[in-house]
């Protein structure tokens, strides 16, 4: 059993439950164990880092401190999350001053940031430390017979100095877990583009024409559904989807699956049983 | 090494360039030709242009002028990446084709299309113009060439990197916002304005941040760092774009625009609950009347899959959260101290 | 279209300093700027150098007097050693006068802009920002003139002058995003179009577009070129594009290795070695290829520069950009394998005569810049002095056109004229039978100037090359234009720069028959010393009747006598 201490992401409490829910149904299946940190706290999105830099860096040596407390990695399993929280990790390795001041404050509640457990998101454990042999090998639904459109999103690629895992030009972890559930991956332009959620609330019109580009193309494809590391990318194209289709005079729609959907669907769960219709569009 | 070996005695590979053609005088609609030409280990992109146009068809237009990566004349799309041809390496690009053996070479999107790999650049220089990417120096008249500023190291490494940029648009080109939104102030011309508002020779830093904050302007930032990571320079330009914003905050105050109202909120959420309150972000950003006529329809279908994020007070705390906020309160006295010491320097 | 009070053509350094200059002289007139690339792209770009200035903030003892003595020496005592106390003078201002706008000129321990040490400057006075110097001056002018709301045509190529009787009476150019050629009636005309070293093609450091175009519409309105034979050569140019290294390379250690894998400096300097002046190794290079040791390709001969000695380490902290240059522009990784190289045609002395004002010998024409000769320069360019040579006479320029604009008449440009321009095109485009490409002709140009007037000259090969630009300039009349396109016609383009480089590289070699004395960066086999007596002076290179016409014009003396040149 390979354990990690599971970041909670704001939204995957509200909005997109299905997330976590999903996940607990396989971890055992892979071999994984996620222990929650119900102590941790909001990253800051990708604001808190301009509003207030050490405000910042104190929320996150926090996050990751509660891992290195128990000895574990930190997964993720949201891409601003996953490049928030490894930004400051950057800074804060590459800032003795910082970690400094940080660390007096955090010692108010016996812990201490020491930079030694990593960030990784959910996809990178499955894919480098499960495996894609163990994972194939676990597979009793095989996703064959379906086009899937792999839609990674910004904040697993870039700033490719913070993330570094996938080549940013052109990311294949995700290409990667599709094929090895028994999927067909189709050659999607859009996978590394943007989903255009960080703007939502501030430029819609724009926010849903980014969204409904990538829409596109995956329909015009032909893709049986498109499928996210990141339950902001769903957000937008699942929850946002008919707004932005119609913004885009588009008169279509498709399913957007989160990855933990995906591996439990191959791994035999029901979507019933993974919260699938839960998203808007199912 | 044996990989690079092996290269120098192969020597040469056949390539093909899919170059997108569009003259307006004839054609109606753009179309790709191919031109395939036997291509040198060591051969730029640019100098594979070069060949085409001077061997095999005369009419293929693109621009160039310094082919040393400076003046950035030659941004193009090579398969599908804003980059500057005269620094791409054929042979490096050959590693990069969805269609084996085939270099796909296209105009930059989101300026408007002259012919073929040609685009208008003019958009760019109105932008630079409405965003007063200049600076408007404060040495009196009199003094003009007589005295120097004095500038501190500090100083000048805030804006060493921004004034890298050589404006080959490859960070416009890549721009997910700009590519929805023409009107967009675009990533060049706010790393240019962020130049410009560090630079303490200035004297219009308060009229730029002005109009940089007004609709299609720094708030609009989608954060995707695809203009950063697609800079032929390397240069951070999302950094930029926070600096802007950060500025923004303290010299405008959190009030000042929707964006900044948006970003504000998470602070007071995190100190509050350690959590995000996303069900009333909305409001707080853009007030009651906005989120009702924009998000009410779509509230109504979230409300039925049982997706609405839960009202403030059902929003669960942080475990911990006592503790938490003690330190997120002893930080904020962290920063407080630093600004009355930047204030007196 | 309403007469323009002065027509800048060219925006770098030169031509921005001069639209600035002249906005401020009298905020009243209408200036406009031609230029054929958009302004930021211009070659000013390129120099990574610095300027020089007597600041003295770097050593204390530094004065304009000192950079002047280094000037004219470095000229090899050709300069007009009154121009050069312009120059000099003023570059204290201009630096400044930059720094007050915006340069971010790199700094020193005490906050004041920082200076370095360059080539035959007695004192550290380049003022540089990083290796980018050029670039940001010519950012920092482009904001200037967009802040004064300068009045741009970009991406229009110059295409002639109108000349009536002794004066001109404005330019017509194309724009090239249309494809229709425009008159710019205008009392006075700025030339600030750059040099001419892009005539050796792949055998230069240049800009594709660096052409002489405004010294070939100058030359073919009569207006006399002078000391054109003196073309500057970089040591060390990349084998296929003749882009530069830098002296960086060699400052680190890189050696010169030949085919027979020897250090062959020790033959040509045994002290200095690689670390010799630039002319001496340029020649070395030169001679270790024409005596048959250098290594043979398809783009040409070349020695090697090894660096793989230095080691990763080294190579990757101190030079980084060579070897990212090494690497885009012949796929060679320095670290690996060492990099091919020969020297390559960097800058050009000569250009169109002009006085200390800019004034060439017709009225309300005036030029500056790289495609003037004042001359500060005489027969070799010291490092920073080129940046230096656009800023101060780029703002004279302005300022004397601004102040002069109103001498003259407003002229008018005739259907006529305009047609005439039109109609040579026309037949470009319409050839028949047999035609030749412009492609060709253009790297024989190149291949024939580095040959037969290259780094060694002598008589034979001079007048080799002479008849190879008269069949050349023949053979060029069956050029064809493929292109029938009106919009963004870059073929075209390409076919008027040949046509410019052409009629230029003529004056270049007559120019340098003529002089038979070795001088600066021309050196004669057959005459291989300075020859004051007969030689002392200008040559001027006028077109009579299509053909180069030679004639002379003393050197302007002053404090300084003649000396020799040693180093």
């Amino acid at each position: 059993m390979k354990r990690y201490a599971y970041y909670m992401s704001c939204i995957n409490e509200s909005m997109t439950k299905e997330v976590d829910r999903s996940i607990d149904f396989w971890q055992k299946d892979l071999g994984l164990e996620f222990v929650k940190l119900h102590e941790g706290t909001c990253c800051g999105g990708s604001n808190l880092d301009y509003v207030s830099p050490k405000h910042f860096a104190l929320v996150n040596a926090r996050n990751i401190a509660l891992a290195e407390k128990m000895g574990l990695d930190l997964v993720v399993s949201c891409n601003t999350c996953l490049m928030t929280i490894r930004t400051a990790k950057k800074k804060l390795d590459e800032t003795p001053a910082l970690k400094k001041e940080v660390n007096d404050i955090l010692k108010k509640e016996g812990l201490e940031y020491r930079g030694t457990s990593e960030v990784r998101h959910l996809l990178w454990v499955l894919v480098d430390d499960v495996g894609l042999d163990t994972i194939k090998a676990k597979v009793t639904v095989p996703l064959k017979n379906y086009r899937i459109a792999p839609f990674y999103g910004c904040h697993i690629l870039r700033p490719s100095t913070v993330l570094g895992r996938d080549n940013p030009l052109a990311p294949s972890s995700l290409d990667q877990l599709i094929e090895a559930l028994g999927g067909q991956t189709i050659p999607f332009e859009h996978k590394n583009r943007c989903c255009g959620f960080h703007t939502l609330l501030v430029a819609e019109e724009e926010s849903l024409n980014v969204a409904a580009e990538a829409l596109e193309e995956a329909i015009n494809s032909k893709a049986d559904f498109i499928v996210t590391p990141c339950p902001l990318c769903h957000t937008v194209l699942d929850g946002y989807q008919s707004k932005a289709l119609k913004q885009a005079h588009i008169d279509s729609s498709i399913p957007v699956f989160h990855i933990s959907e995906m591996v439990g669907l191959a791994l035999g769960y029901t979507a019933k049983q993974l919260g699938i219709k839960r998203h808007i569009v199912c | 090494m044996t990989e690079i070996i092996d290269q120098h005695q192969e020597g040469k590979r056949d390539v093909t360039f899919r170059v997108f053609r569009f003259n307006p005088q004839v054609d109606s609609k753009p179309y790709f030709d191919d031109y395939t030409i036997s291509a040198e280990r060591g051969i730029t992109v640019l100098r594979s242009l070069n060949y085409i146009k001077e061997h095999v068809d005369a009419t293929l237009s693109f621009r160039a002028f310094c082919q040393a990566g400076i003046c950035g004349s030659c941004g193009m799309r090579v398969n599908g990446i804003s980059k500057l041809a005269c620094t791409s390496q054929v042979w490096d690009e050959l590693d990069k084709c969805r269609e084996p053996g085939i270099i796909r070479v296209e105009p930059l999107r989101s300026l408007p299309m002259i012919k073929d790999l040609i685009v208008d650049m003019d958009p760019l220089v109105d932008k630079m113009t409405r965003y007063s990417n200049w600076i408007d120096s404060t040495m009196p008249l009199a003094d003009m060439g007589k005295k120097e500023f004095l500038i501190s190291e500090e100083e000048f490494q805030q804006y060493d990197k921004a004034t890298d940029c050589i404006l080959c648009a490859s960070c416009v080109s890549e721009c997910s916002i700009l590519r929805a939104n023409k009107e967009y102030v675009s990533p060049a011309v706010l790393l240019k304005s962020y130049r410009m508002n560090v630079d303490s020779r200035d004297g219009i830093h308060d009229l730029r941040l002005a109009e940089l904050v007004k609709d299609h302007g720094v708030w609009d930032c989608t954060h995707c760092y695809r203009c950063q990571e697609s800079c032929v320079k390397s240069i951070p330009i999302m950094e930029a774009i926070h600096a802007i914003r950060e500025d923004a905050l303290e010299s405008r105050g959190p009030r000042d625009t929707s964006g900044a109202k948006h970003a504000e909120a998470f602070m007071e959420d995190i100190e509050k609950k350690g959590k995000l309150v996303e069900a009333t972000l909305p409001i707080r950003t853009n007030g009651v009347v906005w989120t009702l006529r924009n998000l009410l329809p779509m509230a109504m279908k979230m409300i039925v899959k049982r997706r609405t994020p839960p009202p403030p007070p059902l929003v669960k705390s942080a475990k911990g959260i006592k503790i938490f906020r003690a330190m997120f309160r002893e930080m904020t006295e962290h920063v407080k101290q630093d600004h009355l010491k930047s204030h007196k320097k | 279209m309403k007469p323009f009070d002065i027509v800048i053509v060219g925006g770098g350094g030169a031509g921005l300093y001069a639209a600035m200059e002249a906005m401020k002289t009298n905020p009243a007139l209408n200036i406009a700027v031609l230029s054929k690339v958009y302004p930021n792209r211009s070659h000013t770009s390129a120099a990574q150098g610095g300027a020089n200035a007597a600041l003295a903030n770097k050593a204390k003892d530094d004065s304009v007097e000192m950079h002047i003595f280094d000037t004219i020496k470095g000229s090899d005592y050709l300069a007009d050693q009154d121009a050069v106390d312009v120059l000099c003078s003023e570059a204290p201002k201009i630096i400044r006068e930059l720094e007050n706008i915006g340069t971010p000129w790199s700094r020193m321990e005490d906050n004041t802009i920082a200076q370095r040490p360059f080539g035959g400057a007695g004192r550290p006075r380049c003022c540089y920002c990083a290796d980018k110097t050029g670039h940001t001056i010519l950012q920092t002018l482009y904001e200037q003139c967009l802040r004064k709301g300068v009045l741009f045509f970009n991406e229009y190529f110059a295409l002639n002058l109108s000349v009536h009787g002794s004066r001109s009476r404005g330019l017509i150019a194309m724009n090239m995003k249309t494809g229709k050629v425009e008159a710019f009636p205008a009392k006075t005309v700025i030339f600030a179009t750059g040099g001419y070293a892009k005539m050796y093609w792949n055998r230069s450091s240049n800009a594709a577009g660096n052409t002489g175009d405004g010294q070939a519409i100058a030359y073919r309105a009569g207006i006399p070129m002078k000391d054109m034979e003196f073309v500057q050569f970089h040591p060390t140019g990349l084998r296929k594009s003749g882009l530069l290294v830098t002296e960086g390379a060699r400052g680190e250690g890189g050696y010169l290795i030949n085919k027979d894998g020897e250090r062959f400096m020790a033959r040509y300097a045994k002290e200095k070695m690689e670390l010799g002046p630039r002319d001496l190794v340029s020649r070395s290079i030169e001679t270790e290829i024409l005596e048959g040791r250098g290594f043979d390709s398809p783009a040409g001969k070349y020695i090697h520069l090894d660096l793989r000695h230095l080691g990763a380490d080294l190579i990757k902290s101190r030079l980084p950009q060579i070897r990212e240059m090494s690497l885009n522009f012949e796929g060679v990784d320095p670290i690996e394998e060492p990099i091919p190289i020969r020297p390559t045609a960097h800058y050009s002395m000569g250009g169109i005569d002009t006085d200390n004002f800019g004034r060439t010998v017709m009225d309300g024409v005036y030029a500056a810049g790289e495609c003037a000769c004042v001359s500060v320069h005489g027969a070799n360019r010291l490092g920073g002095n080129s940046l230096l040579d656009i800023l101060v006479f780029g703002r004279i320029a302005g300022h004397t056109a601004a102040e002069e604009a109103g001498k003259f008449e407003p002229g008018s440009i005739s259907e006529e004229e305009l047609r005439e321009s039109v109609e040579e095109i026309r037949t470009r485009m319409q050839p028949s039978g047999h035609y030749e490409r412009y492609g060709a002709l253009r790297e024989e140009l190149g291949q024939t100037l580095a040959l037969n007037v290259g780094i060694f000259r002598e008589s034979s090969l001079l007048h080799k090359g002479i008849q190879d630009i008269a069949e050349l300039k023949e053979r060029f009349k069956k050029v064809r234009v493929f292109d029938s396109s009106d919009v963004f016609n870059t073929n075209l383009q390409q076919v008027l720069e040949l046509k410019n480089m052409l009629d230029l590289a003529e004056t270049v070699a007559v120019g340098a028959l003529a002089r038979e004395e070795s001088r600066g960066s021309h050196t004669r086999i057959d005459f291989p010393v300075r020859d004051d007596e007969k030689w002392h002076k200008h040559t001027l290179a006028t077109l009579v009747d299509g053909k180069a016409i030679p004639g002379e014009k003393p050197v302007t003396m002053g404090r300084y006598e003649l000396q020799e040149r040693t180093y």
